[in-house]
């Protein structure tokens, strides 16, 4: 019998999703402010805390309360992500770097939290509807090809230039 | 992203960044994984379990109770032809939580009976609660042919029994006027707790 999954799990992807963004900040620290990285670890951190505090109040506080306070965790890390997009868009006018992040980062990101929350519902007994769930492989099926075709080294190395020679 | 070309003190920072990077993950894996471990199994000790009453050893009554006092087995119950007979103390229900905890009892039908329809009229079980609102029956009657057995559980009482109380199961019994001397029947049921 497959183990039940946690309301902490989104606490834990979070935590994930937390550090690699303190990883790609520190990649790309000339774009970015500086002390980014070092944010993202105490926010790893405080997602930590999180699950310490879930472990020692297990039995006071209840599934709904649990799930809330990881779910909204989980949304806070996938906004930090959709943010650093819109700022690389809007603030930095890099619209290559914006497209690579969106297609690569956050859509990933994204789908995969959707995934895993439709996955607890439907242990829950609240499945998505049928056609979120179709939406849902169509969109990973899409993103997948669209990564694959867009994002290739070479038509990425193609882009950066051209966004150099703009600039120059 | 190519690393090759990054100066020393970044690629310092980002080894540094990726070791706290791992550390905070498999730490906090260990963390959930060490959850899924607690939410599997926790026992409590219950606070409700039986009580012998005082029918036992009168009127042909025999209680006997298991080691952690939740089974209680009734043995020598009788029912007389054409004539209700009653035990109004054969066992109880006790909340042996402090005064103010309150427990919400309820009867459910476990294993009904099966045999000997033809000599019986009722078997019934009362809950008798202090509060007359809160008592609830569990009756099983026959017509002579088959028994007629509860569906289902009888509702939780509202108030439900406080800390230290002893709530009295009363057994009311009637055999048919043409029964059999001997014959017997089996009833299993529970009191489920909330």
């Amino acid at each position: 019998m497959p183990s039940e999954m946690l309301p902490e799990f989104f606490a834990l992807l979070g935590i994930d999703l937390f550090l690699m963004l303190s990883l790609l900040t520190c990649l790309l620290d000339d774009r970015m402010p500086k002390a980014l990285p070092y944010i993202y670890q105490i926010a790893a951190l405080a997602g930590y805390g999180h699950l310490l505090i879930s472990k020692n109040f297990f039995t006071v506080f209840g599934d709904y309360m649990r799930f809330w306070y990881c779910f909204i965790y989980l949304l806070v890390s996938l906004a930090n992500i959709v943010a650093v997009n819109i700022y690389f868009a809007a603030v930095k006018k890099q619209w290559t770097l914006a497209k690579v992040w969106s297609g690569a980062v956050s859509f990933p990101t994204i789908l995969i939290s959707i995934f895993f929350v439709s996955n607890y519902s439907y242990l829950h007994g609240v499945p998505f509807p049928l056609f979120l769930q179709i939406a849902l492989v169509v969109s990973a099926i899409i993103m997948g090809t669209s990564v694959a075709i867009f994002l290739s080294p070479e038509a990425l190395r193609n882009r950066f230039k051209e966004e150099e020679e703009v600039r120059k | 992203m190519n690393l090759r070309g990054k100066p020393f003190k970044k690629s310092l920072k980002l080894l540094t960044l990726l070791l706290t990077s791992l550390l905070i993950a498999s730490v906090s894996a260990g963390m959930y994984l060490s959850l899924t471990m607690t939410s599997t199994v926790k026992v409590y000790k219950s606070n409700v379990y039986f009580v012998i009453g005082s029918d036992n050893g009168t009127k042909g009554l025999e209680v006997t109770l298991d080691s952690t006092n939740t089974t209680a087995t009734l043995t020598g119950l009788r029912a007389y032809p054409n004539a209700s007979f009653t035990y109004t103390d054969p066992v109880r229900v006790r909340n042996n939580a402090s005064v103010g905890t309150y427990s919400q009892l309820r009867l459910a039908p476990k294993v009904d009976p099966s045999t000997n329809a033809a000599d019986f009229v009722y078997v019934k079980f009362l809950l008798n609660a202090t509060i007359a609102g809160d008592r609830k029956w569990l009756n099983y009657t026959s017509n002579g042919v088959s028994w007629t057995c509860p569906t289902g559980p009888t509702t939780f009482t509202t108030t439900g029994i406080n800390g230290g109380q002893e709530w009295p199961i009363v057994v009311y019994t009637m055999a048919n006027a043409t029964a059999t001397v001997n014959n017997s029947v089996t009833i299993s049921i529970t009191v489920d707790v909330d």
